[in-house]
């Protein structure tokens, strides 16, 4: 373990701004925001800790909400543009999850998704511990603890006016290797300072989402649910409106558009949102999912039973951007909650396609 | 690293005029593209979008790639205006196709719908072309009326094989009709099959596959002896964009041929 004082985190800073474009937290209001470091404009490194994750989910720094898969060239078609290197300061646990969640289908596939690839590969990830439990965030509900335990190349632990440090990947250990004068050896206060800090958080996040509290697991309470009248209840304040998609670091919905450019035909791949009603409209007009509450139910079958059943983990990283973002005041947690706890005749809503 | 998003060039060589609705485009790949009977390609009009076809040709034919298309929505309406010469993109082959192995000895049951007919006429390619690999194939096929049969030129030349009956059967009575009047499903109560020695295969309109598979349900087929060749909207081929799914599946990837007995469950899965 290494320890750093918080000017050596912003000489870090600076020396990674030569080979990478930087992506770390900035204040808006009340909230923290993920904003793009323009070292030659600024002042000085200011990046401030965020206690919890940030308002929107990093995902669009590997999964750009459009970009060009491949381009029709005079010698025919060739794939798209690479991606600058990014370093990316910020980041929490539940967006880690949500790395490992969309790896499975974007990176450890038969086909993977080249564009999500590469940025995985070339993007730098200093994570951070949560100092705060944010108001939505639900982790340990979905199994996970509000610090990063994988995915990360060096995690950072506020600890004695500084950060103790974890390096997580041989990218982290080059970087510590690389920059001697900035890491000191950490002494075992400073572990247990951490330690201390992880236990206040996870019993802090439990506490909050006691109300919610289940004790079966989603898939069974989901599964019952099957053709129940609930799903009915639960979407009553849905307005369709994709924030829950947008702002989830997990969705990963895309559609391919082909469009005719000026310099030739390129394919772009755009963010999808499985509430839109022509999701998976086909041509001569079948439309699956027509009413909104079967595209609603849709939703947490993928999350919470389809997709643990197909990869063996849960498509949600308990981050509770969706449960901010919604304005029909929709709460996951509610949700899930109220799918274990209530019971309505499950012969009266038609099934799941 | 492979990059399914990226297509392979493709020429179209001939265009054949099925039906006044549906042509059959015969491509040629800069690359062969090999393919397993059932499974599919995205087809691309450059600049202007891609649809899933599987291909009508025989799996053994790597050169030239035939494509059976009904002329229904943006990018069919545009494939039908093309003429030899031009330039298309194809991405592929995606899917698992049909359940060849499994046809081993069997009786395959052989039921299509309109275009449907499609990729079972790849399906009739390769059990023709293995002559010991099924025991005997019965060919049933339904179109709405005489003109907008598929495949016309072959009808005769399948009946005419021996171990193979096909009976076409259109939705009205037509004048110089004299072959079976009904739905194809009526082709469908006086089987002479061994239930626990067929596989039936179907494709055509989700509609159509309903009442087949309900139909062969009622005549005694299990539901792991019916195959389906299900309709959704993909978009990536690869399991991976998210939106045709039914239930788990990912029909891009786990189908688009599903054995019944895994989607019975998952009610409205046939719309």
């Amino acid at each position: 373990m290494k320890y750093m004082g918080t000017a050596s985190l912003a000489e870090l800073i600076r020396n990674l701004a030569r080979d990478y474009d930087i992506y770390a937290p900035g204040r808006q209001g009340d909230a923290f925001v993920l904003r793009r470091l323009d070292l030659e404009r600024a002042d000085g490194v200011d990046v401030p800790w965020n206690p919890f994750r940030l308002r929107e989910s990093l995902k669009p720094l590997w999964f750009q909400t459009s970009r060009i898969l491949s381009r029709w060239t005079a010698d025919g078609p060739e794939p798209g543009p690479s991606i600058r290197p990014r370093a990316i300061f910020g980041a929490k646990a539940c967006d880690l999850q949500a790395l490992t969640i969309i790896d499975k289908v974007f990176r450890e596939h038969t086909h993977p998704e080249p564009a999500w690839c590469e940025a995985r590969e070339r993007n730098l990830i200093i994570a951070g511990d949560c100092t705060e439990s944010g108001e939505s965030c639900f982790c340990t509900m979905v199994g996970h603890a509000p610090h990063p335990e994988a995915e990360f190349d060096l995690n950072l632990s506020p600890v004695d006016g500084g950060y103790l440090v974890e390096v997580g990947s041989p990218k982290g250990e080059a970087l510590v290797e690389e920059h001697p004068a900035l890491f000191q050896e950490a002494s075992a206060e400073h572990e247990a300072a951490r330690d201390e800090n992880r236990r206040t958080m996870r019993a802090s996040v439990e506490a909050q989402n006691a109300p919610y509290a289940t004790r079966d697991p989603f898939e069974q309470s989901i599964e019952k649910h099957r053709k129940s009248r609930l799903w009915e209840q639960l979407a009553a304040t849905c307005v369709q409106c994709n924030a829950c998609n947008m702002v989830c670091p997990t969705c990963h919905c895309f559609l391919l558009v082909d469009v005719d450019a000026e310099d030739g035909p390129v394919r772009v791949s755009c963010w999808d949102s499985c509430f839109e009603g022509g999701y998976a409209r086909m041509a001569g007009g079948g439309t699956p999912r027509l009413q909104l509450v079967e595209r609603f139910r849709n939703h947490y079958f993928h999350k919470f039973v389809s997709f643990p059943r197909n990869w063996g983990i849960t498509a949600c990283s308990g981050c509770g951007r969706c449960v901010d973002a919604c304005m029909g005041r929709i709460d996951k947690r509610d949700c899930l909650h109220r799918l274990e706890t209530e019971w309505l005749p499950s012969d009266t809503l038609e099934g799941v396609s | 690293m492979s990059n399914g998003f990226v297509p392979v060039p493709a020429v179209i060589d001939e265009i054949i005029v099925e039906t006044p609705t549906i042509k059959t485009f015969v491509l040629k790949p800069a690359e062969p593209i090999p393919f397993r009977a059932g499974q599919f390609v995205q087809l691309e009009v450059p600049g202007l979008g891609e649809a899933p076809f599987t291909p009508s040709s025989s799996p053994f034919e790597t050169d030239t790639m035939e494509i059976t298309i009904l002329k229904t929505g943006l990018v069919t309406n545009r494939l039908h205006e093309l003429e030899a010469g031009e330039r298309l993109g194809i991405r592929g082959p995606f899917g698992k196709g049909y359940p060849i192995p499994k046809l081993d000895g069997q009786t395959v049951l052989v039921i299509g719908g309109g275009v449907g007919l499609a990729p079972l006429r790849s399906l009739l390619y390769h059990l023709f072309g293995e002559p010991d690999c099924c025991d005997r194939v019965t060919i049933k096929y339904g179109a709405r009326n005489p003109a907008e049969m598929c495949f016309k030129r072959q009808h005769e030349g399948w009946s005419a094989r021996q171990g193979v009956d096909f009976t076409p059967t259109i939705d009205r009575p037509a004048e110089g009709w004299d072959g079976h009047v009904g739905l194809v499903t009526t082709l469908l109560d006086d089987l002479d099959l061994d239930r626990s020695k067929t596989y039936a295969v179907s494709c055509g309109p989700e509609v159509m596959l309903r009442f087949v598979t309900w139909k062969l349900l009622d005549v005694g087929f299990p539901p792991d002896r019916i195959y389906l060749s299900m309709n959704r909207n993909m978009s990536c081929g690869m399991g991976i964009c998210g939106r045709c799914n039914v239930g788990p599946y990912y029909l891009c990837k786990d189908g688009p041929d599903m054995c019944y007995a895994d989607i019975q469950d998952i009610p409205y899965a046939l719309g």
